[in-house]
């Protein structure tokens, strides 16, 4: 009987890791982040684990008369993860380039290949993506997109490609989001689906 | 006294018992019996229909947790796929800003 008992705490105890390793894939906030975060008049936060996006999936409307939401499941499906940050600022220069500097390094590891590097000198703009390649395929992707008054990260985590975040630009209802997400200083927002 | 005794000797005295006692006593008992029975029923009913309903509260309750979890996850989704648009989109301008530049 304490022989079962002890088998099933370590059942329970290996499905516990199996499922926190899940979730570990997902990176640990950098400190700069949340210099970033202090200084910003709007902050959007989101991190989804594959648990959350399954549970995302699952509510999505795969119908006929629910076509953006049946391509959104498609990109999303088979993800490990999605972490995603947006800074936005009330003035140019409220960040500086190291920090942005930084922040690059943190998330540039040996298994991230860069694809696009762009910068602009005269306005400071810059945009970095980088993908993950695991036997040739790609197995996540990495966009740091610097602005004068708004900086995105986006760390997706999976099978993901171009040409599936290619997919975004027809879905309409994204675009009409965008007219709406900017917020005051006041009604900064944090969305995080694991907590 | 002697007549207390003889008093005593006949209320003593004994006697048989009715005939229809015997029938009375197993009737009662029976029915007894059988009313003992039916509570025992109607108590494991009651006690299957409570469960039941706590189990159904506890499905359903699960279900619209994991609905509204969801659909909080969808939006999340949404702003996600939104911020990333908007990176991508930034990219392309960036890019076709300096193929002109190139250009000219």
């Amino acid at each position: 009987m304490t022989n079962r008992i002890m088998a099933f705490v370590l059942g329970a105890a290996v499905l516990a890791a199996a499922a926190s390793a899940q979730d570990s894939q997902l990176p640990v906030p950098s400190p700069v982040e949340k210099q970033l975060a202090a200084c910003a008049s709007n902050v959007d936060e989101v991190t989804l684990s594959k648990n959350m996006l399954a549970l995302a999936s699952e509510v999505m409307n795969t119908n006929g008369d629910g076509k953006d939401e049946a391509a959104i499941h498609h990109l999303i499906e088979g993800l490990d993860g999605i972490y995603v940050r947006e800074y936005d600022f009330d003035k140019e220069a409220q960040y500086s380039m190291e920090e942005i500097e930084q922040l690059r390094k943190y998330y540039e590891t040996s298994e991230w290949s860069p694809v696009v590097r762009e910068r602009d000198r005269k306005t400071g703009e810059s945009t970095d993506i980088m993908v993950k390649l695991v036997n040739g395929k790609s197995r996540g992707m990495f966009i740091l997109d610097v602005e004068p008054r708004e900086v995105d990260i986006v760390l997706i985590l999976g099978p993901v490609s171009m040409e599936d975040l290619g997919t975004l630009k027809g879905l309409a209802f994204l675009g009409m989001m965008s007219g709406t997400h900017h917020t005051g200083p006041d009604n900064a927002r944090k969305k995080d689906g694991d907590q | 006294m002697d007549e207390l005794e003889c008093e005593l000797r006949e209320a003593l005295k004994r006697q048989p018992a009715p005939s229809s006692l015997k029938r009375k006593v197993m009737n009662r008992r029976s029915v007894t019996q059988r009313r003992h029975v039916r509570m025992v029923w109607f108590e494991r009913i009651a006690a299957a229909l409570i469960l039941v309903a706590v189990a159904g509260a506890g499905v359903l309750w699960r279900h619209q947790d994991e609905q509204r979890r969801g659909e909080e996850a969808k939006q999340q989704v949404f702003t996600a796929l939104r911020i990333t648009g908007h990176a991508l989109n930034h990219m392309n301008q960036q890019l076709a800003a300096h193929r002109r530049a190139a250009q000219e």
